[in-house]
């Protein structure tokens, strides 16, 4: 968690650097990316648990803000408002996904066959190969239950764990009101607690 | 006025303020039970936060790239390219609507007027009664006309061999 000192700091720069995207200045916004894409593209990767769509969510997030950039206000932070862009975009993606699909969402093979073989994936310390494999079941297992989700719940409970961010903040990046973010994280949760009962009880 | 759903999901966060805390928990049926839920709640979050937070984003540069890609191509075009590579511009739209109506009313005037005889027969009834007897005339007509202007009835026969004396008498 940043203090408010390093928050306050962060703040003025990033006004900032929107003041320079609104003015037209792609360096601007290229310094604003560096910034949020890896927590963007690892929500998004979260939801919808495919390195390739969430590349491509996250790209067409980042396009989109770049286009409505003008249209920003300052009302909010940054993040928030990115972020609203961010949801927006995948869980339509997600409701579009689920009416062609039927509703299956997670597959296994997609995962392994979309793994770059030149991608910097490898930890530095690795685990012993049972340790990586029960990882990898626990993880596939989230995976899992984390679909089982409707979307708006995924995002509500991967913003408040995940992002650790609050009521309000995430109340504004759905467009919601604080109320049914807390309802729809109590259904999560339930939800969540009882397809991952044995998991988090014996880890 | 907050749900229950609303009170339990601030109390597992410790969002309940000191009053809203001890009515919430003075509600609750079975405390103890509650408390062990509480702590399953916390625990999947702490394995959420451990499994899920940190998933790389590999080729950050490269992202970064495609992205500049993405928007200097974006701004190469022109705002209303969408709109212009439809061929139904809104003026297009409008004319075309007027042509085809007044096609449409040309072809409507023109097949009204056709079923409208160009002039119109001085005859009230052309022919009002054809009858002749076959076995005297086989070969004769005879047809009334009515004058309308005139007011005059005319009798046309054709083929008639011979008058029947006994017509003459009636």
């Amino acid at each position: 968690m940043q203090t408010e000192a390093t928050l306050a700091q962060s703040d003025v720069s990033e006004l900032d650097l929107v003041k320079r995207c609104q003015a037209g200045d792609t360096e601007g916004f290229d310094e604003l990316v560096t910034r949020y894409r890896t927590r963007v593209f690892g929500m998004i990767y979260n939801m919808v648990h495919s390195e390739q769509d969430a590349w491509d969510l996250a790209q067409d997030s980042f396009l989109k803000a770049w286009k409505s950039i003008g249209r920003f206000r300052g009302q909010s932070s940054f993040y928030t408002w990115i972020y609203r862009i961010v949801m927006n975009v995948t869980i339509d993606w997600l409701r579009k996904k689920q009416i062609k699909g039927g509703g299956a969402e997670f597959d296994d093979t997609i995962q392994l066959t979309q793994i770059d073989p030149a991608s910097k994936t490898v930890p530095k310390t690795e685990p012993l190969p049972h340790q990586a494999m029960e990882r990898d079941e626990i993880r596939a297992r989230i995976e899992k239950a984390i679909a089982e989700l409707s979307p708006e719940q995924r995002a509500v409970i991967l913003m408040k764990e995940i992002d650790d961010m609050q009521y309000h903040e995430i109340a504004e990046a759905l467009g919601c009101s604080i109320g049914t973010v807390m309802s729809r994280l109590f259904y999560a949760r339930k939800k969540l607690q009882n397809l991952l009962r044995d998991v988090y009880e014996n880890v | 006025m907050k749900t229950f759903e609303e009170k339990w999901t601030a109390w597992l966060d410790g969002q309940l303020s000191r009053r809203e805390l001890s009515e919430f928990e003075a509600s609750l049926p079975d405390k103890a039970a509650a408390q062990a839920e509480k702590a399953e709640a916390k625990k999947l979050g702490e394995l959420l936060k451990r499994e899920l937070s940190a998933h790389p984003l590999t080729n950050e540069e490269f992202f970064s790239h495609q992205l500049r890609e993405r928007i200097v191509q974006e701004s190469r075009e022109p705002a209303g390219v969408g709109i212009r590579r439809s061929w139904w511009t809104i003026p297009r739209l409008l004319w075309a609507g007027a042509a085809s109506l007044a096609v449409f009313l040309i072809f409507t005037f023109a097949v009204m007027h056709e079923q409208n005889p160009a002039e119109e027969s001085q005859y009230l009834t052309q022919i009002l009664n054809a009858r002749v007897d076959p076995v005297v005339s086989p070969n004769a007509t005879v047809s009334i006309f009515e004058v309308k202007q005139d007011r005059v009835t005319v009798l046309w026969t054709e083929g008639l061999q011979s008058l029947p004396a006994d017509y003459a008498a009636k």
